[in-house]
């Protein structure tokens, strides 16, 4: 679903997905490089490609999807929680998909924004997320929010044919709870 | 998947067969059984019901990401299953799942041998470069068996998921084609 909750903290706001963020999505996902970081996303999608994503993730009761902008209404990227209601747990996936927003400490905002949402409102025990090895910014970022490295899956991911290793990163209520 | 639909793979001790609709009933067994049912997100959902089994397997017949086998012994009766699930072509990889649901069959090898079995299938017919599963921190019998196929532990994955309502720590392993 597409969150409805507003959440808002100094330097980025997360609201609702548009459908008038979608093109702005679609035309930075051309970013090679964008694309490899975020590991989601092969080949840049089309516009009805895009728009299909959108869709899906509306329907999806267990998806939870905002957009990510900064504190002068600028998109900037977005940000999801895939939710496991039975076990108390999400996946939280991220990407600040403009790269002239790198950088400014948007990502790690908008991270903490959602793990409150997520041990607060949704009462979770766990959010985790696996990321590249070699994604050295988005790991340090993660660590900052109180991510947890908790395993090392072995050639877990191929990039153009070359196996990657993947982190396994993990915040637990206790983790939170703390901070 | 297809290719399961007339594969018929034999091993030392089990013989393992594509699971078909007519073995819901079986299903239904081995998941009312506590001890079984212990090891598998099933401790969450004590009321197990033919229906609830029908509804779980019209979703994973239909997933093409997922072969699904019983598993025999040599003259033939069902003792278990044993899953690839999350088959992932581009990434070359699939997570493992695996339950003796006959209880007086445990501990006599036939897990491990149906665990070679498919993943003998999983790198020589599927291609794929890197098997791997989770399983609760304290299956010591279940880890015995996995490490005797070549599993490594990766990782400890903290509050992963419940059991009986309270939060349990998961091991993530893995096994890969080339060492």
């Amino acid at each position: 679903m597409i969150s409805e909750s507003i959440l808002t903290a100094e330097k980025v706001r997360l609201r609702p997905v548009q459908e008038d963020d979608l093109a702005h999505f679609q035309r930075w996902l051309a970013d090679d490089e964008l694309r490899r970081w975020l590991g989601s996303v092969d080949e840049q999608p089309s516009v009805a490609e895009e728009f299909d994503w959108y869709v899906s993730k509306r329907q999806d009761p267990d998806t939870i999807l905002w957009a990510i902008e900064s504190a002068d209404g600028a998109l900037a990227g977005n940000i999801e929680l895939r939710l496991n209601a039975l076990n108390r747990r999400a996946e939280v996936g991220i990407g600040i998909f403009d790269r002239e927003q790198w950088g400014k400490g948007y990502g790690t905002e908008a991270m903490r924004l959602v793990l409150g949402y997520a041990f607060g409102e949704l009462k979770l025990n766990r959010v985790e997320l696996a990321t590249d090895e070699e994604n050295v910014r988005a790991i340090r970022s993660y660590e900052k929010c109180g991510c947890v490295r908790e395993g090392l899956m072995r050639k877990h991911r191929l990039i153009d044919g070359r196996p990657i290793d993947s982190v396994m990163m993990a915040v637990i209520r206790s983790d939170w709870e703390v901070r | 998947m297809t290719v399961a639909d007339e594969t018929r793979l034999e091993g030392e001790l089990v013989l393992l067969r594509p699971r078909v609709d007519d073995d819901l009933a079986l299903f239904a067994r081995w998941h009312g059984n506590p001890d079984v049912r212990h090891w598998l997100h099933m401790s969450e959902i004590p009321n197990q019901s033919l229906e609830l089994e029908r509804q779980r397997w019209q979703i994973a017949r239909n997933d093409p990401t997922r072969v699904s086998f019983v598993i025999e012994t040599l003259d033939g009766v069902p003792i278990g299953n044993i899953v690839l699930v999350g088959i992932d072509a581009a990434h070359r990889r699939a997570e493992l799942g695996i339950a003796i649901g006959e209880k007086e069959h445990w501990g006599r090898g036939y897990g491990t041998d149906a665990i070679r079995v498919v993943l003998r299938f999983a790198f020589e017919v599927l291609n794929l470069r890197r098997v791997e599963l989770i399983t609760d921190i304290d299956n010591e019998r279940g880890i015995r068996a996995y490490e005797k196929c070549g599993f490594v532990r990766e990782g400890v994955l903290r509050a992963k998921r419940l059991r009986y309502g309270e939060p349990l720590d998961m091991l993530i392993m893995s096994v890969l084609r080339e060492g």
